[in-house]
């Protein structure tokens, strides 16, 4: 494979996956609710 | 009379001795490690780093004794002997062996680095601004994969231009980790780069930050959520993001792993644990990694015609990284309608917790009232995830280039 094909090939994937992994924290976050307090002390149990 | 000088004092006699190329050289990297300690006592360079590493430099070049058959050598460190008997042998000789044969030449004290690394990061920061932190990252990575090219280019084989490429991640224990996956004939002299150049970086980004972007920008107070975050989220999204890269990048699962288990140790308020990491794992990780890299700059197994084109290269890595990394700012200020701190995007590039110090300094000066640190660590934590996906995507793909 050509160097360059091989670099941008690769910079879309880590993009694709850094992308992927923070839409999936997002995801996360929504589903949990939003923030408060009364999640927090739960979490502390 | 002169043998009998030589054989007194071998540390000097061997200058005599070795090839004068050599001989130079050690003297080289002996004033070079004074100076590398000096800077780093001086708090010019990373002392953490820079004092151990110092030291072990001085000591490596300078303590040359005669070794059965006449031969000069040390009893600190051979990096190079393979054949298992001989290295049963030396493993009882030399001081530093059992430390770099268990827990360097197998990236070991990289991922106790990182362990440390996960201790003291809070994905709350990612989570404030996640979109606006990570595009930033993926630009701040644009040094890595434009160094590929350039290496390649430069002749190196694919591993070599992949190892050397990571410097533009800016994280030392990514590196080192990629190097020895990569390129191990290289991983000393790239590490040795790497940590150097990461600790020039406080001197060097911020002129860049300050030549690239006019004062008037420098002070934009951008707005963030500092919601109270759960810790029960948090250790969900630790646990999620985890397993998804593990799934996705096996090869770097060791380092994905530590830093992940470091941050959950955190969250999970398990203090004994979270202290360990945090303070002796972390810091003794550091001080061998340091003293190793120093003894590992031996002259007579340093010198290599490739060292020329690391430097070059690996200075390249972190300026182009940086270039992207403050596009990336000012792409997200345009984006949000001019209400992003384009300095932000210098603390894409994951030199934790250095760059994002750099944007708030540089931020303040402007606006003593701008708080940027929280978005900046942010930055730099999502530019650490980026770095892990870039090394885990080199290594899975490197095969796909040809020699």
């Amino acid at each position: 494979m050509n160097s360059i094909t091989y670099a941008l090939m690769t910079y879309g994937l880590t993009a694709l996956i850094s992308l992927a992994v923070v839409g999936l924290i997002v995801i996360i976050n929504k589903l949990m609710g939003g923030n408060s307090s009364a999640d927090s002390e739960q979490g502390a149990d | 009379m002169m043998d009998m000088l030589i054989h007194l004092f071998p540390g000097i006699g061997s200058f005599f001795i070795d090839d004068p190329i050599v001989a130079f050289s050690r003297i080289a990297l002996i004033i070079f490690g004074m100076v590398l300690a000096y800077y780093g006592f001086k708090r010019t360079l990373e002392p953490l780093i820079m004092v151990p590493m110092g030291i072990g430099m001085i000591a490596i070049n300078s303590g040359v004794l005669f070794l059965d058959g006449g031969a000069t050598g040390n009893i600190i460190l051979n990096p190079l002997v393979s054949d298992p008997s001989n290295l049963v042998n030396i493993l009882q000789v030399n001081f530093l062996q059992p430390i770099y044969n268990f827990s360097f030449s197998n990236g070991l004290v990289a991922c106790l680095v990182f362990m440390g690394i996960g201790a003291m990061s809070d994905i709350s920061f990612l989570l404030m601004r996640p979109w606006a932190c990570i595009i930033v990252a993926i630009f701040a990575e644009m040094g890595t994969f434009a160094t590929l090219i350039i290496g390649l280019k430069f002749g190196l084989p694919p591993g070599e231009a992949a190892a050397v490429a990571t410097i533009g991640g800016a994280d030392g224990p990514m590196v080192l980790f990629t190097s020895l996956m990569l390129a191990k004939d290289l991983f000393v002299p790239i590490s040795i780069i790497a940590y150097l150049y990461l600790s020039l970086t406080y001197v060097g980004y911020p002129y860049l930050v300050k030549l690239l972007i006019p004062a008037k920008y420098r002070g934009i107070e951008t707005e963030f959520d500092m919601g109270n975050i759960s810790r029960r989220k948090k250790f969900v999204s630790i646990l999620v993001i985890n397993t998804v890269l593990c799934l996705l990048l096996p090869v770097a699962a060791p380092l994905i792993m530590s830093f992940f288990i470091g941050m959950a140790v955190k969250e999970a308020e398990i203090e004994p644990l979270h202290a360990l990491l945090e303070n002796t794992i972390l810091y003794g990780g550091t001080f061998f990694l340091g003293l190793l890299l120093g003894v590992l700059c031996d002259a007579r197994t340093i010198l290599n015609p490739k060292v020329g084109i690391l430097v070059v290269l690996g200075i390249v890595a972190l300026t182009i990284s940086a270039l992207g990394a403050i596009l990336g700012g000012w792409i997200i200020y345009h984006f949000t309608k001019k209400k992003f701190n384009p300095v932000i995007g210098i603390a894409g590039v994951s030199c934790m917790p250095t760059t994002a110090k750099i944007a708030q300094k540089i931020a303040m000066e402007e606006n003593p009232y701008c708080m940027i640190m929280p978005l900046a660590m942010g930055a730099s934590l999502s530019g650490l995830i980026v770095s892990a996906i870039a090394a885990g995507v080199f290594i899975s793909t490197i095969g796909m280039l040809a020699p």
